[in-house]
């Protein structure tokens, strides 16, 4: 007998809702859930076809071992015992465990306590260090905290929008909806992408299409506007920042006809952009990988929330700046401390942090030294576990990565599905997910939702909280792994992050759209807007940033004369790993793409699907050519979705000395046509 | 008198004590499952008692239909769909299925398309005056009724006004076309909907006419042989009771059913005539602007309860829309409304589905509301006539020119027939 049961589409982290059918323990079909406060019945293209790839033939369903070069089934225990004798060898600093924005928080909660635990390490990352470490490390020192401030679902309160690096009608369309809902108010929108998006032709009033990774002079040259027109939101400044002497003196030292050839923005258009969002009651910035991926990222975000603070577009519902998380629990695994400079709660890894856990653990010698970060963990440990993450497509660079990955002691790689990286594992373990399991996420805007377990995950597949208590056990660490259900983790995560203490899964499963943590309390609502009275800095102001134009690292040259920028299709996430298993989406977009101007493809010769060859320092692919005006002039656009032209076999592996993130967005390539 | 109409009420305590109004479709149901005329009862039910979220369900024995008695209105669950998606359009169980005005139209072009098996379902139909969209259906009763929703245990929508029911026993009533004004109240496509009674069903069931009854009752109006056999079935097996109504409440039932034509008509006119008013390029222009809206998710197309197709022209792999492209060219809602437009029950499901909020239920209400005349074709309501689509009329036989004026030659057709 069918029936319908309410969940969390395993996708981005809108967080929508949808109820699946269920019939004998499969699932049939969608619906949609018109009660969820966030996408309210409504759901993008991957949303509508969800739940397809959990049936797809490759699935992992059994153990697999690595014998005579073959990767061979296998026993769980066969498995444990193998990965147990190997670990027990590993000294701290040669073990690495990656963790997933996909992961549940139990799961990621497990995932690093495993590596503080039992391996006395703090090298455990997850994915988003390649999207949103430059937002941690812009806005910690700016305003506190590296969390969106406000509620998703309030963001069509606001009268003006930022919006910088995103692209939300294909990356966040339940955040489109919003500003379209704005937008029938009168709000304005200002776009600040190097591309002529969707969003730039649906949304945007002011498309500030600048070249690309000149962001902080763009930004500067707003703030300056707004300063010398004194359209800056005085008593805010005085009341709750610090730091604009600097930032005025600096500012007053840069030209605008300077910062305007950098950025090639006319200044009129900068100009109206910075009078319209300094002007507007309820400013909202939304930013995403666009700023985030560059060498300069972390510099980009502390000047725009700069130019957030001067306008005082912070602390009230729909102001300040959002950082946009791309997976569902993109902010959780962060919150359970899957960083190598966190632990639970974003307590800074040292002897303070490491002393409260001691306690709460109970247990000696947590590690006081940050660990190493997602790349270097690929790159430098002995002894490495990826779970739920596929370097082999997300990372710069690479044949660089294979090279490593393929010399480790042991690579155990637990997925879904036989990835590109876990081709390479010694040991693969088959994780169950979305409703095979049941867990907690935090969604973009701190929301956390409940996903119960609705079906039995395939073959021998099992929970990734499980699989690391399971090693852990048998690490003789039982009784720091006392875990027989997610819920036992969960009450252990209320103990130890006071953010989640008053989330229960009992609350949860009568709130559609969830919690937004802090949540201090099981009577407490929830917050749904950050720093309304002071910052979470230790002053409790918003310190304004000094920060300089730098350009990318790598720039066009006569050799490799465009520029190459990577980036997502509304039809794909991330890297295809389950969206290229659903037919419906395969239907859409089947192969590898990259967009070029006009312009350059008549002095290419390249036509609308031409076989093209794009060379970098790095390497080349081959991939089909879209002419399209949607880049501009010198820029190739390459999604990075597709595994057999693999956008990140070519990027640059430099990354932002402030927090480690690659510079995706912008490398120099060069252009062969295949006759 | 007629014999088609009467004021009943249940004869089960247990029922009567979580029935809206007389209890008689859950007692109806209960007999049917009890006496097996049926496999299965489809109704609508609310998980964990969430008034906003109910889902349709398939009851295959009595005893979980105490937890479908009473009425939803902040919820408007796509029953049509859930007969032809997930029970293979009843094409081998016996069902009795329950469902507003729209649902039992839905069903009703389903059959004319041989997608549900109208011989092995009978319709109960329930009286509507429209349904509230329940995510912002909350957020008002917060900012204008100042309740928490977990309070409520009762809507009515009556003359105008959206009355809510709290816990502890007291009431709030707000003015309907003040709370719309402000972006609130029903469902658009529920504003304009002209039919409240839903007498193409086998049986009508509402509270009109019962005005005057000392208790709670249900007042049933027969609509077919079929309907007529599970009513007497439910007499006889002693699970209901009725009476005649009296003239009096027969009257009020009507005017009241007048009144709300009248009301719907004020909101067709208010969504219509914007649009009526437009040049044919004002127009293109408005309805490609909305359509550029489109991220092709195909939201629209699943839920209609009227498309069918097991291999959509639409999908991707068709080659009639490009594919991997947003927003989709014209095509795509176009190629929906010349497909569906004919036979829109105007159920807002498509609506309610568009994440980018296009008005679709609009566009298609528009539609269909100038093919009802040229065609003389109202879509749900009569079981013997076939779509225009799929179905000429003389008329349309005698056309030998390849351009198709229909209204025009309607006008002349008539003439002809006014002065013959």
């Amino acid at each position: 007998m069918p029936r319908y049961e309410p969940t969390i589409c395993p996708y981005c982290s809108c967080g929508c809702g949808i109820y699946v059918v269920i019939e004998d323990g499969t699932v049939i079909g969608q619906e949609p859930w018109a009660e969820h406060p966030v996408n309210e019945g409504g759901n993008c293209p991957k949303g509508r076809n969800p739940y397809q790839f959990l049936y797809a033939e490759d699935r992992l369903k059994t153990p697999l071992i690595r014998k005579d070069g073959k990767l061979v089934k296998s026993t769980w225990e066969e498995a444990f015992e193998l990965i147990t004798e190997k670990l027990k060898a590993a000294e701290p600093n040669e073990f690495g465990i990656i963790a997933s924005g996909k992961n549940t928080n139990e799961d990621a909660y497990t995932i690093q306590k495993f590596a503080r635990v039992v391996m006395g390490t703090n090298n455990v990352e997850y994915c988003g260090r390649l999207c949103h470490s430059s937002t941690a490390a812009g806005l910690g020192p700016t305003v506190g905290s590296g969390v969106m401030p406000v509620s998703q679902i309030d963001l069509e309160t606001a009268d003006c929008f930022l919006l910088v690096g995103i692209n939300p009608k294909e990356t966040f369309p339940m955040m489109a909806k919003r500003i379209m809902r704005a937008k029938e108010k009168g709000a304005r929108v200002i776009l600040v992408d190097p591309r002529d998006t969707v969003t730039a032709r649906e949304l945007a009033d002011i498309h500030l299409q600048l070249k690309i990774g000149t962001d902080v002079a763009l930004i500067n040259s707003m703030m300056k506007i707004v300063l010398d027109e004194g359209l800056e939101n005085k008593e805010f400044i005085k009341e709750r920042t610090t730091g604009i002497e600097e930032l005025r003196k600096h500012l007053a030292s840069l030209d605008l006809e300077d910062l305007g050839d950098i950025s090639k923005v006319p200044l009129d258009l900068i100009r109206e952009a910075a009078q319209c969002l300094a002007k507007a009651k309820t400013a909202s910035v939304l930013y995403n990988q666009g700023l985030n991926q560059h060498t300069t990222g972390a510099d980009g975000i502390k000047a725009l929330a700069s130019l957030a603070l001067i306008t005082g577009q912070y602390g009230r519902p729909a102001t300040g700046l959002s950082p946009t998380r791309g997976q569902i629990n993109g902010e959780g695994s962060g919150d359970m401390g899957c960083l190598n400079v966190f632990y639970p709660g974003f307590k800074k890894v040292g002897t303070g942090a490491a002393e409260t856990f001691e306690d709460l653990w109970k247990v000696e010698g947590l590690p006081r030294e940050p660990g190493l970060t997602y790349t270097k963990l690929v790159d430098q440990t002995k002894y490495l576990w990826i779970i739920g993450t596929n370097p082999m497509m997300a990372i710069p660079d690479t044949d660089n990565v294979k090279k490593a990955l393929q010399e480790k002691e042991l690579l155990v790689v637990q997925d879904i599905f036989p990835t590109e990286t876990a081709e390479l594992a010694d040991v693969i373990l088959p994780a169950a997910t979305w409703i095979e399991r049941t867990g907690t996420h935090a969604y973009v805007d701190r929301r956390v939702q409940k996903i119960t377990k609705l079906i039995d995950p395939p073959g021998e597949a099992k929970p990734d909280w499980w699989i690391v208590t399971q090693i852990a056990e048998r690490m003789g660490h039982k009784e720091h792994f006392d875990f027989s259900s997610p819920e036992d983790v969960l009450k252990e995560i209320r103990r130890c992050v006071p953010t989640y203490k008053g989330i229960t899964y009992e609350r949860l499963d009568k709130t559609p759209g969830g919690i937004q943590w802090p949540c201090p309390s099981e009577e407490h609502p929830g917050t749904s807007t950050f720093f309304t009275e002071k910052f979470n800095t230790p002053d409790g102001l918003g310190h304004l940033q000094v920060v300089d134009y730098k350009p990318p690292a790598e720039v066009p040259d006569d050799e490799y004369p465009y520029y190459l920028t990577t980036g997502r299709s509304i039809f794909h996430y991330h890297t295809g790993t389950m969206t290229r298993r659903t037919p419906k989406l395969d239907d859409e977009i089947a192969a590898g793409y990259c967009q070029i101007n006009p312009q350059d493809a008549v002095a290419e010769r390249i036509t609308t699907g031409s076989n093209i060859v794009l060379r970098t320092r790095r390497g080349s692919i081959q991939v089909e050519a879209r002419v399209t005006d949607d880049v501009p002039e010198g820029v190739i656009f390459l999604p990075f979705h597709f595994s057999e032209s693999s956008a990140n076999k070519i990027t640059n592996p430099v990354l932002d000395p402030a927090c480690g993130m690659p510079e995706y967005k912008v490398c120099a390539v060069e252009v062969e046509v295949i006759e | 008198m007629s014999d088609d109409m009467y004021i009943a009420r249940s004869v089960d305590e247990d029922i009567l004590a979580i029935a809206e109004s007389g209890g008689v479709v859950t007692s109806l149901l209960k007999c049917a499952l009890e006496q097996s005329m049926v496999d299965g009862v489809v109704t609508v039910q609310s998980p964990n008692r969430d008034r906003f979220a109910a889902v349709p369900t398939l009851l295959t024995g009595p005893e979980r239909l105490p937890d479908t008695a009473g009425s939803l209105h902040s919820t408007a669950p796509n029953i049509a769909r859930f007969v032809k998606e997930y029970l293979d359009g009843a094409s081998n169980m016996k069902l009795i299925i329950v469902g507003k005005p729209c649902d039992i139209r839905a069903i009703i072009e389903l059959e004319k398309r041989s997608q549900i098996n109208r011989d092995n379902v009978t319709l109960i139909g329930l009286n509507c005056t429209g349904t509230l969209p329940p995510s912002r259906t909350k957020i008002m009763l917060v900012e204008e009724f100042g309740v928490d929703p977990d309070d409520v245990v009762g809507e009515d929508i009556d003359d105008g006004k959206l009355t809510i029911f709290l816990k502890d026993g007291s009431s709030k009533t707000m003015d309907l076309t003040e709370l719309e004004e402000k972006g609130y109240g029903r469902r658009d496509n529920c504003r304009r909907c002209e039919v409240n009674i839903p007498v193409f069903a086998d049986l009508a069931c509402g509270k009109w006419g019962t005005e005057g009854e000392e208790e709670k009752s249900t007042f049933v109006q027969i609509c077919s042989e079929k309907g007529r056999a599970l009513f007497e079935k439910a007499l006889d097996g002693e699970y209901i009771q009725a009476k005649q109504p009296s003239t009096e409440q027969l009257e009020i039932r009507q005017k009241k059913d007048e009144a709300e034509q009248a009301r719907a008509a004020v909101a067709r006119e208010t969504d219509f005539k914007p649009i009526d008013e437009m040049s044919l390029h004002e127009r293109q222009d408005y309805w490609l602007k909305e359509f550029s809206k489109c991220i092709k998710c195909y939201g629209c197309r699943d839920a209609c309860p009227i498309c069918y197709c097991e291999h959509c022209l639409l999908e991707a792999d068709r080659n009639f829309v490009k594919a991997g492209e947003i927003p989709p060219s014209a095509t795509f809602p176009l190629t929906r409304l010349a497909h569906i437009a004919d036979s829109c029950v105007n159920c807002g499901q498509c609506q309610d589905a568009c994440p980018m909020e296009l008005p679709l239920a609009k566009l298609f209400n528009y539609q269909n509301w100038k093919l009802r005349d040229i065609f003389e074709y109202v879509p749900g309501v009569d079981s013997d006539q076939s779509p225009p689509l799929v179905n000429a009329m003389d008329i349309e036989m005698r056309i030998d020119d390849t351009f198709l004026d229909i209204a025009a030659i309607l006008r002349k057709d008539k003439a002809k027939q006014t002065d013959g």
